[in-house]
């Protein structure tokens, strides 16, 4: 079964460059556009991972991993935090809230996949054979 | 605050900045054009993020020529320019102008100056111009990106 990867994060653009970065992977991706609806996203599809976007409207991505860690059915569930903060006070907040990893905007595709990579296997999908 | 912003060390921080978002999320070589002064901007997408604190505030506006804008869209969503609608291409700019700004508000706050910053906002035309109010300086800073101008739009006010 492929890994499930949720990416939560109000860009559009992010979103679709987490969904390019994993392209050449048996990956299913998962989108949401904050907190509240990654939450029910991954209350619904249990993800391996969750990619979270920090500063979204209507749930940040502070909130919504607080909220995660409450639920014995997710608080297991890796999350690797983006943020376009890369302040001595910002990343100091993240790494207290118990993420698994953070990466800052702008991060290069490698970046991504080395960091879920060591949270989730990561297959190349098989190539086709030609007709 | 532990020390005065100065305006050039905005400008300073953001020549580097911006080529690092060029290399980093597009795989494009950005330089910054010393002395250009102010550029004769035409058809373009321009995206706006302000920030907003108690020692400091401002705006960054990111100017892209309309084509260059959609080449950079594609660039940053491995897609074909043909296939970009202007949706695509405005989320793609005004999340360009949010590394931007979000990478000055990092360096701000490292510096003592605490700061919040906006969702992206974006214009498009030609014919418009952005004025400061009274008090805020403006710099313009400008970069070559192989035959495309990129411009940076910065104003500040300190204090």
């Amino acid at each position: 079964m492929a890994t499930k990867i949720l990416s939560v994060d109000d860009s559009r653009t992010i979103r679709l460059i987490v969904g390019k970065a994993f392209r050449p992977y048996d990956v299913t991706i998962l989108e949401a556009s904050n907190g509240e609806e990654g939450l029910g996203v991954a209350a619904r599809e249990k993800p391996d991972l969750i990619i979270l976007d920090v500063t979204m409207p209507v749930m940040d991505g502070v909130t919504m991993l607080g909220k995660l860690k409450e639920d014995p059915a997710l608080k297991a569930i890796p999350v690797i935090m983006l943020t376009a903060e890369s302040g001595r006070e910002n990343v100091l907040q993240i790494a207290r809230l118990g993420v698994r990893d953070y990466l800052v905007k702008p991060f290069k595709e490698e970046q991504l996949i080395e960091k879920a990579g060591r949270c989730v296997t990561l297959e190349k999908r098989p190539v086709a054979a030609p007709a | 605050m532990s020390q005065t912003i100065q305006t050039s060390s905005i400008c300073e921080f953001m020549n580097r900045h911006l080529v690092d978002v060029f290399e980093t999320m597009l795989s494009m070589k950005a330089t910054a054009v010393a002395g250009a002064g102010v550029p004769n901007l035409e058809e373009r997408v321009t995206g706006c993020v302000a920030f907003a604190g108690e020692h400091i505030n401002g705006a960054v506006y990111l100017h892209l020529g309309a084509p260059f804008a959609t080449q950079v869209a594609a660039a940053m969503l491995g897609l074909e320019p043909a296939d970009l609608g202007e949706a695509e291409v405005n989320d793609v700019v005004g999340e360009a102008t949010n590394m931007l700004t979000g990478g000055l508000k990092s360096w701000l706050c490292d510096s003592g100056a605490e700061c919040a910053v906006s969702t992206p906002a974006i214009i498009r035309g030609s014919a418009f111009v952005i004025e400061p109010v009274p008090d805020v300086e403006r710099e313009w800073l400008v970069f070559q990106c192989d035959q495309n101008r990129i411009v940076v739009e910065i104003h500040v006010k300190v204090g």
